[in-house]
């Protein structure tokens, strides 16, 4: 069952439209990660959830109530903001306690879950500090405990990793899953790191134009964005304009791609289906691959070009091409780097490329099934 | 002279001007107690003759008269700053709140008791104060004391509201505090220096106050500034600078107070 459920919520951004139709469920013990580019409306959207913001339309429900018109202090979530603000003139402790305070928790009990939340955060031994004695990471961990320690059935995290270094942000993510295994609260965090939603998020929720173009598991977001927008969020380097013949084989300049039998990924439109389409094909550095030697551009699939750059990545290596479609950035192993200048053969992948008709829309997307 | 020696002379320019800076703050007050400790002043003489501790004597003789004033003063001042203190912290802060013209003026009412001279306020207020049934009263003349007062502390608080963060009451509501929870709570003890300072300028504006107790207060609320000033009118000089050095006293006491109440709270400024 949900615990959260936000309807048809629109938020505007001073006299822009600004949030509309966003629409989303969470479950008890879901993790649900909202990614958009920088000031897609994420904040603003906990913000809406957690009653900051007075939303212009839409629901919220928690536990089955509708708490849109709920005073903040009365809605049972708390939001965790991106720059942990932790009161000045109380001690670790006393800051911990907040939430239990004005909620009038006896004494006994709330020195024991205080004490509960801050060995949570592995910050047992810090009661007495005041907060402008501690590290960020440790001012990080001691919000968190706040944030859960009057155990709230939702759980809003705004880019709780941001503009940590990678120890931190392991640490604070390892906090993060930890305390949410603990107690299982509903849980949306909002981020713009796609690695860091992949690797929290049991559904991802993108929010592009104002609005959420797609919702799915990490493997559906990544492996077939919806709409052109969130192909163009997710980073995918490579955009052309290409041709879906009647057959459905797709033709980029002189290159020929024959349709694959799951059919192609991304949303080709509401057009007829007879005829040929315009369409824009988009694809990450998987969606192409170097060509064996002997090759050439009439075989299927195939064209040459020449090396241009080779882009050393942590997760691998990709060279770009120039090609008669254009420039195109693909993934080579990195046992076979070929060097700058050389002459390459190479192949789309009809699997992982993306095809977006001209009148696909720009939300509201769906993947075309095979 | 070379740029890195310019830059060299520079401490010890600052130092020279805070030495300037005590010395013509503390020159009236120690011209103050020479005058005390003298039987007279006559031209050209610079200290004074006859020094002898009588205006002293003459002070506590006229005990009866002093401590009903002390006591006035110290009652109008407390009232004056806690008033000033309290309602000049919500009207810093709806000014704060203000954008555009109307900070501007908002801002501009609140200075316009500071700027204007007390006695053209106080010329204003006695007719109308005495009509109210408040002349001559001492609830009066603390009401009149709190025209510049609030006006002090009202630009205080706009310029503390400046730069408080407001982030930090909006957390409290997000972590479940109501209203009166987050004030108490949050916004009062981040705001306890402020309140305090607020508080110890209102008093030292009602506790230097002259035209304004004269006016308003018509002679039957005599505080010590009043008491002082009508020495000097009546030419006992030394008498009225054994008073007047009593006058400094409570202020620097309370002043030294809250300096030693700050350093130990641990108060951050928000």
């Amino acid at each position: 069952m949900s615990v959260l459920e936000v309807e048809g919520l629109a938020v505007p951004f001073g006299h822009e439209p600004g949030l509309r139709e966003i629409s989303f469920t969470v479950g008890r013990g879901e993790r649900f990660v909202l990614v958009g580019a920088s000031g897609a409306g994420k904040t603003s959207l906990l913000n809406a959830i957690v009653g900051s913001l007075e939303p212009s339309a839409g629901r919220v429900r928690i536990g089955g109530d509708d708490v849109t018109r709920w005073t903040v202090n009365r809605r049972p979530c708390v939001l965790l903001s991106q720059t942990p603000l932790l009161f000045p003139h109380l001690t670790v402790f006393e800051n911990v306690a907040f939430p239990l305070r004005v909620r009038r928790v006896p004494s006994g009990e709330l020195k024991e879950r205080v004490e509960e939340a801050l060995a949570a955060v592995r910050m047992s031994g810090y009661d007495e500090r005041r907060p402008a004695t501690l590290s960020g990471g440790q001012a990080r961990r001691v919000a968190l405990a706040r944030a859960v320690v009057s155990r709230p059935p939702v759980l809003l995290l705004d880019e709780p990793l941001s503009a940590l270094d990678a120890t931190l942000k392991d640490e604070v993510r390892r906090t993060i899953l930890d305390l949410h295994a603990d107690y299982r609260p509903a849980l949306v965090m909002v981020t713009h790191d796609l690695a860091e939603a992949g690797r929290i998020g049991d559904r991802i929720g993108v929010l592009v134009g104002g609005t959420l173009a797609q919702v799915g598991m990490p493997e559906e977001i990544f492996r077939g964005p919806a709409t052109l927008e969130v192909a163009r969020f997710l980073g995918l380097p490579n955009e052309l304009d290409g041709v879906v013949e009647k057959d459905g084989a797709l033709r980029v300049g002189g290159v020929c791609v024959p349709r694959p039998n799951t059919g192609w990924s991304g949303n080709l439109g509401t057009g007829p289906d007879c005829g040929r389409r315009q369409v824009r094909v988009v694809f990450g550095p998987d969606g192409a691959e170097l060509a064996a030697v002997g090759f050439t551009s009439n075989d299927g699939g195939a064209c040459t070009g020449r090396v241009e750059e080779v882009v050393h990545r942590p997760d691998g290596v990709n060279v770009r091409v120039r090609t008669e479609l254009g420039v195109v950035e693909l993934g080579v192993s990195p046992d076979r780097i070929p060097a700058v200048g050389r002459d390459v053969a190479l192949r789309l992948r009809a699997g992982s490329v993306h095809l977006y008709g001209n009148d696909a829309g720009s939300s509201g997307g769906r993947s075309v099934p095979s | 002279m070379t740029r890195a020696t310019r830059f060299s002379a520079l401490p010890s320019l600052r130092a020279w001007l805070v030495v300037l800076l005590a010395a013509w703050s503390l020159l009236p007050l120690v011209l103050l107690v020479v005058i005390s400790v003298s039987g007279g002043w006559r031209f050209p003489s610079l200290l004074g003759a006859d020094p002898g501790l009588d205006a002293w004597r003459s002070l506590r003789q006229s005990t009866g008269r002093l401590l009903p004033a002390l006591y006035t003063s110290l009652g109008l001042g407390v009232g004056t700053g806690g008033l000033a203190a309290v309602l000049g912290l919500p009207i810093g802060r709806a000014l704060s709140d203000l954008r555009g013209v109307w900070r501007f003026v908002g801002a501009g009412c609140a200075f316009l008791p500071v700027a204007a001279p007390p006695l053209a306020l106080g010329v204003g207020l006695q007719y109308s104060f005495l009509r109210a049934g408040l002349g001559g009263s001492a609830v009066g003349v603390t009401l009149a004391h709190l025209i510049p007062a609030l006006g002090y502390t009202s630009l205080f608080f706009l310029g503390v509201f400046a730069v408080f963060d407001r982030g930090v009451e909006a957390e409290a509501r997000r972590l479940g505090a109501g209203g009166w929870q987050t004030l108490t709570r949050v916004t009062l003890p981040l705001l306890r220096r402020p309140l305090a300072e607020a508080f110890v300028l209102g008093f030292l504006v009602s506790w230097a106050q002259v035209p304004l107790t004269l006016l308003v207060g018509q002679g039957r609320v005599r505080t010590l500034t009043v008491e002082v000033l009508s020495w000097v009118q009546a030419g006992q000089d030394p008498l009225a600078a054994a008073g007047a050095t009593l006058l400094v006293i409570p202020p620097l006491l309370l002043m030294g107070a809250a300096a030693l109440g700050f350093q130990r709270a641990q108060v951050v400024a928000p």
